[in-house]
């Protein structure tokens, strides 16, 4: 045999064949669902497009025409502040959820089961759910609120403003991913760590504020982005209760996307998957820097 | 003192977070054994008896059935597929050395930063042009590629927690790549398999938007999409709806209750969404 002067043994080589043989059903996934769509997504998002016709370059005209749109303008005022609420209350809350449970209360790994009940079932039955929890004639809220108040009527999802509240509800407390992902993160604080602070005399609020919030800083981090990008592509939870009403008052990008396909304006629909995308990357970068993410911690 | 007030918030928090994660979902159920003008009346009162009539209604006078078998059909052949596919990728991309590796391996982390809604034109467009809308095998295509990247992930370090002595003790014996693959690694990758498994399965039982794109006639509804249709079908049978409700909630609930670890120990390490 001839030793290798290359880093790769004869084995090796030989085993190439099938490396590649069995990469390829992954890689015409990917070239097929992922790197094509993407191209075309950018492509045509410059051109006129009905599907059946060639492409006609138009420039920028699809993204002039966005950002002149009413309901397009709706829409990302929407995405701002669910995003920042996704941000805020939502991740704030799913943190602290992930303190309370790193105490290892009695109960706290019930509790961890249960909430991640929400987010194992269809977000449109979800969706659903809360129709009928908000429903005037039935739902559970305004049958409450008339034991006290009996005259009261309000139709939460169709009625302005409260529509975008609404719907707001039927997610903002369900942040189980950002409180596992914490969680993990808190559970490998090593515990050397713990105890030191604590000799110097660290009181508890001081051990969480200034040793563990920072030490999970990445978790949080992950927490924020998956939140947000959860919010661009926020379809059921509207579409199955307001679809986008009263007036424009709950839209969002993906329902503008599916209304121009639905159009047979494609062009136009793929200039709003473009937004989507590099909102995406926008939020990643952000978040990135805010909390340096890419330093190590330890 | 303090400290008695941190415990009560502690299990204010706890027991609030249980709250809104089971009631509604405890009250879709109970509201489905009451009759309509029960549901109407008291929206709080326990069912007065137990009646499966609606559920039984449902599988014999409404499609109900055919949905769940759609469903069923899509996710458990486009999970098994996908999950053979991308094993084969992580088994290489984890255990050999070959050029092109880490590109190929970016790029499938890349695709995560994509969001899926985002490409819904294009993966229309391809699923009209394979003549497979409306149909449930294109929306089984179409859930084969979802989930490239966190199984690839995940599987990646599960074959790369399996001991490579054990291939080269097969190879000694005259094994071939195959061979290595199938009857060593992969018996071996159980726990691997099982939580990307789940993870997709999840997703794709649960998965609306494309479902909803890419079919239009009755036949081919899968259950999430069905919902939508119920509510005009059953316009002020609540009855129904809600043991709708109920029928297409229990199998996720059920999936998750029997593989409960998994699901929370591969969310927590991915943060990708169960």
């Amino acid at each position: 045999m001839k030793a290798g002067k290359s880093n790769s043994t004869v084995l090796e080589r030989r085993n190439y064949k099938w490396c590649y043989l069995f990469l390829l059903p992954s890689l015409l996934i990917f070239l097929l669902f992922y790197l094509s769509p993407i191209l075309t997504v950018i492509a045509t998002s410059f051109t006129k497009w009905d599907g059946f016709n060639k492409p006609v370059f138009i420039g920028l005209k699809n993204y002039i025409d966005l950002f002149h749109s009413k309901t397009f303008l709706i829409s990302l005022k929407n995405l701002l502040a669910w995003s920042v609420i996704a941000a805020t209350l939502h991740v704030g809350f799913g943190v602290l959820m992930a303190f309370v449970l790193y105490a290892k209360p009695k109960g706290w790994k019930f509790t961890r089961v249960i909430f991640m009940v929400p987010n194992v079932i269809s977000a449109a039955a979800w969706a659903m759910i809360y129709k009928f929890i908000f429903n005037d004639d039935m739902g559970i809220l305004n049958n409450l609120i008339r034991r006290f108040s009996p005259d009261f009527h309000v139709q939460w999802f169709f009625q302005s403003p409260y529509a975008f509240w609404a719907v707001t509800c039927t997610w903002i407390f369900y942040a189980v991913i950002v409180t596992l992902v914490v969680l993990n993160d808190l559970m490998a604080v090593p515990e050397e760590v713990v105890e030191a602070a604590r000799v110097d005399g660290a009181s508890p609020w001081q051990l969480t504020r200034h040793i563990m919030l920072p030490l999970c800083r990445n978790a949080i981090g992950t927490g924020v982005i998956c939140s947000i990008t959860s919010r661009i592509a926020m379809y059921e939870q509207i579409r199955l209760t307001t679809a986008g009403g009263p007036g424009d008052d709950t839209m969002n990008i993906p329902l503008i996307l599916v209304n121009s396909i639905s159009d047979m304006k494609y062009g136009y629909a793929n200039a709003n998957g473009m937004v989507m995308f590099v909102l995406g990357l926008i939020i990643l970068a952000a978040v990135n820097i805010t909390f340096r993410m890419n330093d190590s911690i330890y | 003192m303090k400290k008695k007030i941190t415990v009560f918030c502690m299990y204010f928090l706890m027991v609030f977070t249980v709250i809104i994660s089971v009631f509604p979902i405890l009250w879709v159920i109970m509201s489905s054994f009451k009759t309509n003008a029960q549901i109407l009346g008291n929206p709080f009162t326990l069912p007065t008896s137990i009646s499966f009539e609606p559920y039984i209604y449902l599988f014999e006078k409404y499609d109900f059935l055919r949905y769940a078998v759609n469903s069923f059909l899509v996710c458990i052949t486009s999970t098994l597929l996908s999950l053979l596919f991308f094993a084969m990728g992580a088994y290489v991309i984890g255990k050999y050395r070959f050029p092109g590796k880490s590109l190929i391996f970016a790029l499938f982390t890349i695709t995560l930063l994509v969001p899926s809604h985002s490409k819904a034109q294009p993966i229309f467009s391809l699923i009209m042009k394979i003549n497979l809308y409306d149909n449930i095998w294109g929306l089984a295509v179409v859930y084969l590629s979802m989930g490239l990247a966190m199984s690839v992930f995940i599987l990646k370090s599960t074959f790369m927690s399996i001991p490579s002595s054990l291939d080269e003790a097969a190879r000694l014996e005259g094994a071939g790549f195959l061979r290595v693959f199938f009857q060593i690694n992969l018996p071996l990758a159980k726990g691997g398999l099982a939580t990307a498994g789940i993870l997709m399965f999840l997703n794709n039982w649960n998965e609306f938007f494309y479902a909803s794109l890419l079919t239009s006639s009755n036949k081919n509804r899968t259950l999430p999409v069905a919902l939508q249709f119920f509510t005009e079908s059953f316009s002020y049978d609540y009855t129904k709806l809600f043991a709708a409700l109920t029928l297409v909630v229990l199998p996720g609930i059920i999936l998750y209750a029997l593989a409960q670890e998994q699901v929370q120990a591969s969310v927590a390490a991915t943060g990708v969404k169960g």
